[in-house]
């Protein structure tokens, strides 16, 4: 299988270059559009915010790592790109690649999940743009199966690895269900943006966002679809909240330890989780002591990160398996597109079609006649066949494996269902 | 047929550490192959102890519930029976090790201790007594769940505290589930307590001509039930909540079990039969 693939990502690259390299949905959209004039037959051009990888079969042998390579540095001509910030894949390892991909074991988080929308995605949009044909379809189906079965028979993307989520999770071991609960978020940065969010996908009953600069936290809210409160007087209703989360840049402590002892005695000491996910910290540690007040920081939750990122890392030689076993499925598939196996395949299947319907009515026909009748199918059947088998042997004799014939072999295998037959059997 | 009782007797604590550590092994490993399996085999282990209690009965004459060793096995399979019936309805899987230790730890004492008595006193044989046993039985099982409940819940509790995310916080269900879940079984416990003391005052008098109010057995439920119905109350009226609502119940717990070994080994009253 003459597929190749490059890839700049968070191995190969620092940041800016993975930034600069960085394609929306019109730039690979162009790409795509040269790839197909000047290097590739069919393709994928994948990219995520670590990553920018290209999958194709090219126009002919000649072609290679390199000119993907180049096709890909000339489109960001600006930046200071080089072939060594690539890794370069052929044939089976650029299916395993993409599989790895996929499944989230090669992402800078580990068992990230997002991948696998984002390889959708892509290769719908090559698809959309006539990209990706017979060949490309089935890899991405493959790749979809190793990605859905590393999602479901493995943990490998189980537990929070972010801080803000890992935040939630913690949440979640304290109160039931978050549906009854408030929620105030201090900070409208990035941080705290990300925590809301988190908190409105756990299903928040109502959720209040406070910023010393209150147009940016209107901004939030907005997009939220929540309240805010001046940040002067926040302090007088943190008595309102079940859960209190601040990532502000202060430089001082926000909440002192007097300010929650006020709160959780309004509350009748119902309980009250504070998140301090900010650097300084923005509520006094010391509140952690009082009842009821579960205060966790910045390293508390690292603790929990850091624990989910191992246990993912046990699930690794998990998901390598699943990868195996669907890298060598599609081998099996790809090398039963030739030409001489085919032909085989082909008359045989049409030979027990024969026999079958012979054995059922046979007895309609007299002993003379039942001669006749096995002569006249035959020829009716190999009559129905020539035209086929020369056209597969013009494909044999061409080369075997072209993208074309690979193609042909594979709809005419599909339409006769010559390979579900053939797992009948052997199942049998 | 008293072999037979012998060897379900011998069996049941096999079992019973079987299901433990079935449950136990899921609970450190969190592997999921094992959550129907484990509930299969409670369900087998509670079948047999049922075929136990029936045939003793039949045989017997009278229901297991003439004597402290009696009432232990009984007692073990309210609490795993209770603890069965609560995993069905919640599907909350992560505590059983906690609970079935408790029938483990019952039915080992009762194995061992337990005799054949057939014939047994007049006033043993009453229906009320029937109903005043089988409903402080069920409310003693209710309070022993509530009371463990309670204790996971403080282990939870502290973990979170103190940033120790082990085991306990990765396998147990959340602080207001294990709450409710104490909670609950402490009202059950509590109203088939009282019950089982309202019947016991109508009938005790009657029964036995040397009654007194001052039985050990009697004061200490009677403390056991006060304990429980001012927790209680607090809680339904929102004065108390978490920590202190279980800290009670666990130690409402801890004077029932002391009261009914103090009444039972120590003292001897005509509510002591053995």
């Amino acid at each position: 299988m003459n597929l190749l693939a490059v890839s700049i990502n968070h191995r190969t690259a620092p940041v800016e270059l993975r930034e600069a390299l960085y394609l929306g949905n019109e730039d690979i959209k162009s790409l795509i559009s040269s790839a197909k004039e000047k290097l590739l037959v069919e393709g994928v051009v994948l990219c995520t915010c670590n990553r920018t990888e290209v999958y194709g079969f090219p126009f002919d042998k000649n072609i290679g790592h390199n000119d993907l390579q180049n096709f890909v540095i000339e489109k960001k001509s600006s930046f200071n790109i080089n072939p060594e910030h690539f890794q370069s894949f052929l044939s089976r390892e650029a299916v395993k690649h993409l599989f790895s991909v996929i499944t989230g074991i090669d992402s800078l988080l580990i068992g990230d999940n997002q991948v696998f929308k984002q390889v959708k995605d892509s290769f719908q949009l090559s698809e959309e743009m006539s990209f990706a044909g017979f060949l490309m379809k089935r890899i991405f189906d493959f790749a979809l199966t190793a990605g859905k079965r590393a999602l479901t028979e493995t943990e490998i993307s189980e537990g929070a690895v972010t801080v803000s989520y890992a935040a939630v999770q913690l949440i979640e071991k304290i109160f039931s269900s978050l549906n009854k609960k408030s929620a105030l978020v201090i900070g409208a940065g990035e941080t705290g943006e990300l925590a809301a969010k988190h908190l409105q996908d756990r299903g928040i009953s109502h959720l209040t966002i406070t910023n010393r600069t209150i147009e940016k936290a209107e901004k939030l809210a907005q997009s939220l679809n929540s309240k805010i409160i001046p940040f002067t007087n926040f302090k007088e209703h943190l008595h309102e909240f079940d859960i209190v989360i601040s990532a502000t840049s202060s430089p001082d402590l926000i909440l002192t330890k007097s300010d929650i002892k006020s709160a959780i005695k309004k509350r009748n000491y119902a309980s009250l989780v504070l998140m301090d996910i900010a650097v300084p910290r923005d509520i006094d540690p010391d509140s952690k002591n009082i009842d009821y007040v579960f205060y966790h920081d910045i390293d508390s939750l690292n603790i929990i990160v850091e624990q989910n990122l191992t246990k993912r890392r046990t699930e690794i030689p998990k998901v390598e398996k699943i990868i195996d076993e669907e890298v060598d499925n599609l081998f099996n598939w790809y090398n039963s597109l030739q030409a001489a196996p085919t032909i085989k395949n082909l008359r045989d299947h049409f030979e027990n079609i024969r026999l079958e319907e012979i054995e059922k009515n046979k007895n309609k026909f007299s002993s003379e006649d039942q001669e006749k009748l096995e002569i006249v199918t035959k020829r009716i059947i190999n009559k129905i066949l020539h035209q086929p088998t020369i056209e597969l042997r013009k494909s044999a004799e061409a080369g075997e494996n072209t993208i074309e014939s690979a193609a042909r072999i594979g709809i005419l295998r599909q339409l006769f269902g010559i390979d579900n037959n053939r797992q009948d059997e052997e199942k049998k | 047929m008293v072999n037979f009782i012998d060897f379900l007797n011998w069996l049941l604590p096999v079992f019973y550490i079987v299901t433990f550590s079935i449950y136990s092994y899921d609970f450190m490993t969190g592997k999921k192959e094992l959550a129907n399996s484990k509930r299969l085999f409670l369900f087998i282990t509670l079948l047999f102890h049922a075929l136990y209690l029936i045939v003793r009965t039949i045989y017997f004459g009278h229901p297991p519930i003439t004597n402290v060793f009696e009432i232990f096995t009984v007692l073990a399979f309210a609490i795993s029976f209770s603890y069965f019936i609560l995993e069905l309805v919640t599907d909350i899987r992560g505590t059983g090790p906690f609970i079935i230790i408790i029938s483990i730890l019952f039915q080992i004492i009762s194995s061992i201790e337990i005799e054949h008595i057939v014939t047994v006193k007049d006033v043993l044989k009453s229906n009320l007594l029937g109903i005043h046993v089988f409903s402080a039985l069920v409310g003693y099982s209710g309070i022993t769940i509530s009371a463990v409940y309670g204790f996971l819940y403080l282990m939870l509790y502290k973990e979170i505290k103190l940033n120790q995310f082990g085991l306990i916080f990765n396998r147990l269900p959340n602080l207001e589930i294990l709450e409710r879940l104490s909670f609950s079984s402490a009202v059950i416990g509590f109203v088939l307590l009282t019950c089982a003391i309202v019947i016991g005052i109508i009938w005790l008098p009657r029964a036995f001509p040397n009654f007194s109010y001052a039985d050990p057995k009697l004061i200490g439920t009677s403390i056991v039930w006060i304990l429980y119905g001012i927790g209680i109350t607090s809680k339904l009226l929102g004065k108390w909540r978490g920590k202190k609502v279980v800290i009670f119940s666990i130690i409402g717990f801890v004077i029932a079990i002391l009261s009914t070994m103090l009444s039972n080994f120590l003292s001897v009253s005509f509510h002591s039969f053995y």
